[in-house]
């Protein structure tokens, strides 16, 4: 735990920096209250999605999510065996190529069904 | 006291219970995120820093991120009702959760008090945590490790038939889009430009509002279809004509105040 | 002089206090002065690209610029819209730039030195896991941009920070597969330990397909151009910042700034040697010694920000859809392929069924037929058909030049002949 208190110090030291500025920024700027200046942003009228309380945004978004939980968790066992690769020589490579393969007709399943077209 | 396990756990569990009590589910979420990350911190405690970076990487990076689009997608709130909608749902939730907890606790309980540290982790991370997961993955647990990738699949597949549409036609280029504006311009004669903006952007919502050409007549396309079949669209103000015709006869002269607001004259 | 050596694992965890602080401020305070430095020098190189001169007041070459400009943001109005979920929207600009700095904690900037009479690596802290723990550390960060656009209650701010995400997330697979032939090498996931496994090449000459593919996914992870459509003006306003002003808005620019000095810092430690002095100076004794490495790792760095740069002077933005294509279709198979091949070109050479040179002409064979075999594919494309050029000349109207400025001028020329011909 020794390594990690580096880490811990410049971490509370950026913190203390960005929560810092964000309390005297509410000090130093001036303060003219005008209504229309706290609306959000809009171009003559109100867009039909609204962020809060209902709205809805393209579902595609989900499926870009999703591709990029099964890329990082092969991406995650992909690390162990390359730093680990010569001790598992021959066998971990045939494993991981296996592996590899399997995830690939994931892949290829899901680029031939039009999931990775992009408008 | 061992503060280095006490601050971790005791964020964890507020983590926990912030996301069960709060009352918007983005705050849920960021509260799960907490927990995530502060389990990751135990990981690297008790010497497994492999594990810790990945529950950081795929829970905290992945998984919640998949939460967190899926709320801002849906635009879930705490407007939503919390009715009971499955009847005997919260008592079987209560009993199942119950015997949930005693099961993990009796389970705990009966390793803490008869597994003591021959678990030492001197001899497990012997020549290195990552390669000791390594050993593992390709040793005892091969066959679960190329499962996971079924699994995978799996996952792939559910995605792609929860959020995927397939298109019924090819998906026009913007070579093929302007090739085909000026196609209905040669042969109907349809205005390849962009439509006429809306009316008077001040006084109305602009939308509704058609813009006037310069002698005073609506211009038709300055109205969206919908609208127009709706019969929504604004009528034109008798002042708004005569504005318009008397600035083009030159005998209205529109002079701005010091305040930047109009004033006719 | 027995300390001036390579730095290894059991050389962290082992500062007294006084020095994790002196090096904590360091790195915090190089931090903030190299994104102070990118940006006037930014400023200044797009500048002299587009035959402008830059800003150039605030003191000598303007070199204060970011700094007065850093002044005025903070005596700016600070704004909470009406429809913003406040708390969120307060600390998701902390979230961004704690992340952008804790990243660089694990970066080594130089081998053992001297402080105050203790020998101690010229690195904040490294261990076993360190590559892995900036990547865990960048997927915190995305949580500043998918939270400000969430909180800020306006849908341009939401669909900004959605397609910011998800645009990282893209650009982090390939960026992480790109790491897998580097830790097959190094057989570690310690920068410290990387750096060593450089001393006699580096991984940017050896393993050349991981470079290219992670310098281009780092430039789409920090959304910097060609890869900025999170700030594409025309469609989303400001992205995700749009409803920030003063301070906070500052934060996610300096965090910005600063994701790509780490960025660039991680490409310079996995691929370029890292502090190691490039080849004409690696001849010169003490290049690799006590502080002198810090010229080599911070002109490497320099050059990357600089490239970072001429990338933005240089060229347009991508549309979303070939942002996406690209690095779903080509970056992440590539990647996974080219780490195919290095596995099995070293089971080969380990096995030793082949010789090195032969192992090298098995695989180089394939992938030069590969390459020859896509230019000719890129050659026999076909050009646009001249004939839907073309123009259609009607007697006694006016001449109209053809629309193509590829077609040649003798032919430009026989045109309007054609045409005065025909007006008589």
């Amino acid at each position: 735990m020794d390594l990690a208190w580096p880490i811990v110090g410049l971490g509370l030291l950026a913190f203390g920096f960005g929560a810092f500025s964000v309390v005297i920024s509410s000090v130093t700027g001036p303060k003219r209250y005008n209504r229309a200046r706290l609306d959000a942003y809009e171009c003559g009228i109100e867009a039909t999605p609204q962020p809060m309380g209902g709205g809805k945004f393209p579902v595609r978004y989900y499926l870009t999510a999703m591709l990029f939980i099964i890329f990082d968790i092969e991406m995650v066992f992909l690390y162990p065996w390359a730093v680990n690769y010569d001790a598992l020589g021959l066998f971990g490579v045939v494993e991981m190529g296996l592996f590899l393969i399997t995830v690939l007709v994931a892949y290829a399943y899901v680029w031939r069904r039009g999931g990775l077209e992009w408008d | 006291m061992d503060l280095v396990f006490w601050i971790p756990a005791t964020l964890a569990v507020a983590g926990a219970l912030g996301m069960v009590l709060s009352k918007r589910a983005v705050h849920s979420a960021l509260f799960v995120a907490l927990s995530m990350i502060n389990l990751a911190v135990l990981y690297l405690n008790l010497s497994a820093p492999f594990l810790g970076m990945v529950q950081i990487i795929v829970y905290t990076g992945a998984v919640m991120m998949l939460f967190l689009f899926v709320l801002m997608i849906v635009g879930v709130d705490a407007s939503d009702s919390l009715k009971e909608t499955i009847k005997g749902q919260r008592l079987a939730a209560t009993l199942i959760g119950g015997s949930f907890v005693a099961v993990i606790s009796s389970m705990l309980s009966s390793t803490i008090t008869t597994l003591q540290s021959d678990l030492a982790t001197e001899t497990i991370n012997a020549g290195g945590n990552v390669q000791a997961i390594a050993n593992l993955i390709f040793g005892r647990y091969v066959l679960a490790f190329e499962a996971t990738s079924a699994l995978l699949i799996t996952a792939a597949v559910g995605a792609m038939v929860l959020a995927h549409r397939e298109r019924a036609k090819p998906k026009l280029t913007q070579r093929e889009t302007s090739k085909k504006r000026f196609e209905d311009y040669a042969l109907a004669g349809k205005h390849p430009g962009p439509l006429p903006a809306t009316g008077v952007y001040a006084r109305h919502n602009a939308v509704d509002t058609p813009a006037l050409l310069p002698d005073g007549s609506i211009a038709p396309n300055s109205v969206p279809g919908p609208m127009q079949a709706r019969g929504s669209v604004r009528p034109v103000d008798e002042y708004d004509l005569q504005e318009v015709k008397d600035l083009s006869k030159g005998e209205l002269v529109i002079e701005l105040d010091h305040e930047g607001d109009h004033e006719s004259k | 002089m027995i300390f001036l050596r390579n730095p290894t694992l059991d050389d962290f965890g082992i500062d007294p206090w006084w020095l994790i602080v002196i090096k904590v401020l360091g790195v915090f305070v190089v931090l903030v002065l190299l994104t102070l430095f990118s940006i006037w020098a930014e400023r200044r190189v797009v500048a002299k690209m587009q035959i402008r001169v830059g800003p150039n007041r605030v003191g000598p070459f303007g070199l204060l610029q970011s700094l007065m400009d850093g002044i005025k943001l903070a005596l700016k109005e600070d704004l909470v819209p009406k429809n913003a979920a406040r708390f969120v929207f307060l600390i998701a600009p902390v979230i961004s730039v704690t992340a952008a700095f804790m990243a660089l904690a694990v970066i080594p900037f130089g081998p053992m030195v001297s402080i105050f009479g203790v020998w101690t690596p010229l690195q904040l802290t490294d261990f076993s896991v360190s590559v892995l723990y900036v990547l865990a550390i960048a997927s915190v960060g995305i949580y500043g941009l998918v939270l400000a656009g969430w909180a800020s209650g306006s849908t341009y701010s939401l669909l900004g920070g959605l397609r910011s995400s998800a645009q990282m997330i893209s650009y982090e697979i390939a960026m992480g597969l790109s790491f897998v032939a580097v830790f097959l090498y190094a057989g570690t996931m310690s920068t410290s330990e990387i750096v060593n496994a450089q001393e006699k090449l580096w991984y940017a000459v050896l393993l050349l397909p991981s470079f290219v593919i992670y310098t281009t996914s780092m430039v789409g992870e920090t959304n910097r151009a060609p890869f900025d459509l999170p700030e594409a003006e025309g469609e989303l306003v400001g992205g995700f910042h749009t409803e920030y002003s003063s301070l906070k808005f500052a934060l996610f620019f300096l965090a910005e700034y600063v994701n790509m000095v780490t960025v660039s810092a991680l490409a310079t430690t996995l691929f370029l040697g890292g502090w190691r002095a490039p080849w004409p100076f690696s001849g010169i004794p003490g290049a690799n010694e006590g502080w002198m490495p810090l010229i080599w790792f911070f002109g490497k760095l320099l050059a990357f920000i600089f490239i970072f740069i001429w990338l933005r002077g240089t060229l347009p933005r991508l549309r979303y859809d070939q942002f996406m294509n690209f690095g779903w279709k080509t970056l992440i198979p590539v990647s996974l392929g080219w780490i195919m091949v290095v596995a099995v070109a070293r089971t080969l050479i380990q096995e030793s069924v082949l010789t090195n040179t032969r192992t090298l002409i098995i695989l180089a064979a394939p992938i030069a037929l590969l390459l020859l075999l896509s230019i000719v594919v890129e050659m026999r494309k076909k050009e646009p058909e001249i004939d839907e050029l073309e123009v259609e000349v009607l007697a006694n109207s006016f001449p109209i030049p053809p629309m193509s400025a590829a077609l040649p001028k003798t032919q430009t020329k026989l045109a309007v002949e054609n045409v005065r011909d025909s007006n008589g």
